[in-house]
């Protein structure tokens, strides 16, 4: 591939291109521990499922209807960036993070609940795999509501992608993970 | 494919692995029918909120990625114990 070709493969790529150089690397690491997490089962099945049956299914299965609509709403905000409806892309970005918010209140009764039960990262190698990938995306999570919040300020077709492709990627790592740590 | 299309899209797909899980499967079955529909919802949001519909060599670059890692999701889950 020549340089003028690999110039125009970035160029297709829509967004920021540091914006996917984070996105691709964040989607490396949760991969890795995605990966990881199911090689560790193979060792304790049984151990992992006793496990699994603490957390918080359906809260978690509302969680995912609660990113997937907030993804929706960063999209259409992205939209309303590129046609100039300001007052329309705002609304929509700070219910995207209103959404956020949601996310991080379920995801914190289920570590409340784990908690009073007395499991924590040292119980099972099922929590310490479960609390650093889901504690690990829920901190992405509140960056994301924060990144949301300070692109409505400016609200500018560039700022607005930008920080709708964070909030797709926080999206995208919960359908993978979702199933991985709660369902199978 | 709208916005608004994709989202229902994903709901549906997302109302699809809640029901297949209160089915009753477990194991590898449950995993094999599971981790297809996050696949799928991984697709459209790649290609319909994340915009690489508009760029089908880098789209399809994610998509090969993506189906490796799939398969090795699959292959673990559904791995004997």
């Amino acid at each position: 591939m020549s340089a003028a070709d690999q110039r125009a493969l970035i160029d297709d790529l829509p967004g920021d291109l540091m914006m996917w150089v984070l996105i691709v690397s964040e989607l490396l690491v949760f991969g890795a521990g995605m990966l990881a997490f199911l090689a560790v089962r193979i060792t304790d099945p049984a151990g992992f499922a006793e496990a699994q049956s603490h957390l918080h299914r359906t809260a978690a299965g509302i969680n995912t209807l609660v990113l997937v609509t907030s993804g929706w709403l960063a999209a259409l905000a992205v939209r309303d960036a590129e046609a100039g409806a300001l007052a329309r892309l705002r609304w929509r970005l700070v219910l995207a993070a209103g959404l956020g918010a949601v996310f991080l209140w379920l995801k914190a009764g289920e570590y409340a609940d784990l908690a009073r039960e007395g499991l924590s990262f040292d119980s099972h190698p099922f929590f310490t795999f479960h609390l650093l990938l889901t504690g690990f995306h829920a901190a992405h999570v509140a960056a994301g509501m924060i990144l949301l919040l300070i692109v409505a300020l400016p609200a500018t077709p560039r700022a607005t992608e930008a920080g709708a492709a964070f909030w797709h990627m926080v999206d995208l790592v919960w359908v993978l993970l979702f199933p991985v740590v709660y369902l199978i | 494919m709208t916005l608004t299309r994709a989202w229902i899209l994903l709901i549906a797909l997302s109302l699809g692995s809640t029901l297949v899980a209160a089915s009753g499967l477990s194991g590898r079955w449950l995993a094999v029918l599971v981790l297809p529909l996050a696949w799928a919802k991984a697709q459209v949001i790649l290609t319909r909120y994340l915009g690489l519909a508009q760029a089908p060599a880098i789209a399809r670059g994610f998509a090969l990625v993506l189906a490796l890692f799939m398969a090795a999701l699959i292959g673990l889950a559904a791995w004997p114990a």
